[in-house]
């Protein structure tokens, strides 16, 4: 420590200053320090109380210029100098006078170091931690580790559980496209704590997903959000234990043709035979007479409304109970 | 029946060249370090002694804003050692003592050379402060001007005037500790061997804080920071041989200049020895400890990880800094319990 001044004096005061202000963010970056140091150096060198808050991920980051850590969740003052670090982040210097270029540079270089940090951690934690997964998804789990794993893995304020044919579950921010490829049950867009009950309603939904083949027709995907009385069905049927008569005739219908369960899943789909006709890519007579052959198997008409409704319902119970199995 | 085992302090004597690569500076402390940049140099030749002097003599001398306010502050003169000068002592006298107070004896740190009794004051008066005691900083005299044996005797014969002078200071005479910041360590550390072998003042405690204390100055650490962080081994050649001369690192060093070298480390005060992972003096501190239990002392020992020389002075905000100098106030407080 003796010689830490040494020519300290002798260097212009302000380009020295930015100097370092640059090479201190940096190597905190190199080195992959947290965001507690990152506030806790911003605050130092700026002398005064830093903060860093990301409201929908409940995250605050408080750091007096000692390097105390003081977290405070009070509103923060609009006069205090302020630099976005994310959409939803925001870097502030807890004083109100106007900025030397010190203060601005210290400001700028934190936030940018900040988003790094941010980016690096989120990019990571969805994709590598099963077990906040796990935890964030189980109802058994206690309220406090269920938030505590949400905070670890950075989840945004709305969040989907979805449960994927293999088993296993993922997260997915509210409002992001649907996964593509897997087969998956989306549960509704809930605040973190509520996870456990939309990966229920998720599992639900996969359920009801299909591989999209001739030999297994129907959506890859399906949100319990648009399921509505659909969801109330199957949990009721779940209780039934005989046989259901509408999925046994349904059954022998698929092992009459190659064609049938897919044929009749498109009509039950299509607004009429037309459109039918032009999803399965075959003429529209003779998907008329698929049609007539099928409704011989199943035992009544699917041409009126009353007909198709209880041709859809059967095919969701099938597929649910199929999945079940 | 079992041989006798006798325990032995690890070896710590590294062979030149090949030392494994250092231990990492802790990020914040290391991000500190980097920000000053070539403003600090590790290693200072024996020609640069008075440039460094001259650029250091304003650094880590402010004193604190409560000094006046919380400290009643006087500067005395005691009698040097024998046909030597005066010696001046700052002393700063608790004014909310309500007992009679604890003395913190204070040998500043500049790697024998440099610094002077202000230096690093600020740290140790914030103890002082929250533990009402009193602090007596000696103005001992510096090398090479003043080679060994002045700089410890100094310190020692600042240390009888304090304790002799109890009465009339105020302060106890029975709880008075040496403490000091590297070579303020080592002397701290001499001071206490020569206070034991000397028959006196009784010592309460000695706190060695990141001590320089070994003049070969060839430990593992000394060869792994080479060129890098604060105060490595040529800096450290450049300490000891002004103030040991040509008789560094040879076979005559008295322990009064260089504790390490200290054959019995037995009947001496508690002490608390800390120092960082990443600096120079990590194994001779690491050894010093390690003999004092060897030879049934009491000692505390913390080695901070990722610490270069100095780092809570350089990157206080640090939370390794925080922590060092929690525990180092913690160590004060039960020492200094009534």
């Amino acid at each position: 420590m003796d010689v830490l001044a040494l020519r300290l004096n002798a260097l212009d005061p302000e380009a020295a200053a930015a100097l370092r202000v640059v090479t201190h963010f940096d190597a905190l970056l190199e080195s992959r320090a947290g965001l507690q140091s990152i506030v806790s150096a911003a605050a130092a060198l700026a002398g005064c109380p830093a903060r860093l808050a990301d409201p929908p991920r409940r995250l605050v980051v408080r750091v007096l210029a000692d390097g105390a850590a003081a977290g405070r969740d009070d509103e923060p003052d609009p006069a205090w100098l302020s630099a976005p670090v994310t959409t939803d982040a925001t870097l502030w210097l807890e004083r109100t006078d106007v900025p030397g270029p010190m203060e601005a540079m210290v400001l700028e270089r934190a936030a940018a170091a900040a988003r790094a940090v941010l980016g690096r951690t989120r990019a990571r934690h969805p994709t590598t931690d099963p077990a906040s997964i796990e935890l964030v998804l189980d109802a058994t789990a206690s309220r406090d580790d269920r938030l505590t794993a949400a905070s670890r893995l950075g989840l945004p304020a709305a969040v989907h559980a979805v449960a994927l044919a293999d088993g296993t579950a993922r997260l997915m921010p509210a409002g992001a496209p649907d996964p593509v490829g897997a087969r998956a049950g989306l549960g509704p867009a809930v605040a973190p704590v509520d996870l456990p009950g939309s990966y229920a309603a998720a599992r639900l939904a996969l359920r009801l997903t299909a591989e999209g083949t001739a030999d297994d027709p129907g959506p890859r995907v399906v949100h319990a959000d648009c399921l509505g009385a659909l969801a109330l069905l199957v949990r009721a049927a779940d209780t039934v234990a005989e046989p259901i008569p509408d999925v046994g005739a349904l059954d022998r219908a698929a092992v009459s043709a190659p064609w049938a369960l897919a044929t009749l899943e498109a009509f039950a789909g299509a607004s009429s035979v037309r459109d039918a006709s032009r999803a399965l890519g075959v003429h529209h007579s003779t998907v008329q007479d698929r049609l007539g052959h099928a409704e011989a198997h199943l035992g009544w008409s699917i041409r009126d409304q009353a007909g198709r409704l209880r041709l859809q319902l059967a095919l969701v119970l099938r597929r649910s109970l199929r999945r079940a199995e | 029946m079992a041989p006798t085992s006798v325990p032995t302090a690890p070896d710590t004597t590294g062979t030149p060249g090949t030392a494994a690569p250092p231990p990492p500076f802790d990020p914040e402390c290391g991000a500190a370090l980097a920000a000053v940049g070539e403003l600090v140099s590790p290693s200072m030749l024996p020609e640069q002694i008075p440039a460094v002097r001259a650029a250091t003599a304003t650094f880590g001398v402010e004193m604190p804003d409560f000094l006046e306010t919380d400290f009643d502050v006087q500067t005395r003169s005691a009698p040097g050692p024998a046909g030597a000068p005066e010696i001046s002592l700052l002393i700063a006298l608790p004014r909310a003592a309500t007992t009679t107070a604890p003395v913190i004896y204070w040998i500043h740190s500049g790697g024998m050379v440099m610094g002077d009794n202000r230096t690093g004051l600020a740290e140790v008066l914030g103890y002082a402060r929250d533990l009402h005691a009193a602090v007596v900083s000696v103005e001992y005299r510096l090398a090479p001007e003043h080679p060994h044996p002045a700089p410890v005797e100094d310190c020692y014969e600042g240390l009888r005037w304090t304790v002799e002078h109890a009465g009339e200071l105020g302060v106890s005479p029975d709880r008075v500790l040496v403490a000091g910041v590297s070579a303020g360590g080592g002397l701290a550390a001499a001071v206490a061997l020569l206070a034991r072998d000397r028959g006196g003042p009784a010592l309460a405690g000695q706190m060695l804080l990141c001590p320089m204390l070994d003049d070969r100055n060839d430990t593992v650490s000394s060869q792994q920071m080479a060129g890098l962080g604060v105060w490595d081994r040529t800096s450290n050649d450049t300490g000891w041989r002004a103030l040991l001369g040509d008789a560094r690192g040879g076979p005559d060093v008295s322990p009064y200049a260089a504790p390490a070298r200290a054959s019995d480390l037995s009947g001496l005060p508690p002490a608390f020895v800390d120092v960082g992972s990443a600096e120079t003096f990590r194994d001779e501190d690491v050894a010093y400890a390690t003999a004092i239990w060897q030879a049934g002392g009491v000692a505390e020992l913390h080695v901070w990880p990722g610490g270069f020389h100095g780092y809570p002075l350089l990157a206080p905000h640090a939370q390794v800094s925080r922590a060092t100098v929690a525990a180092r106030r913690d160590w004060l407080r039960r020492l200094l319990a009534p």
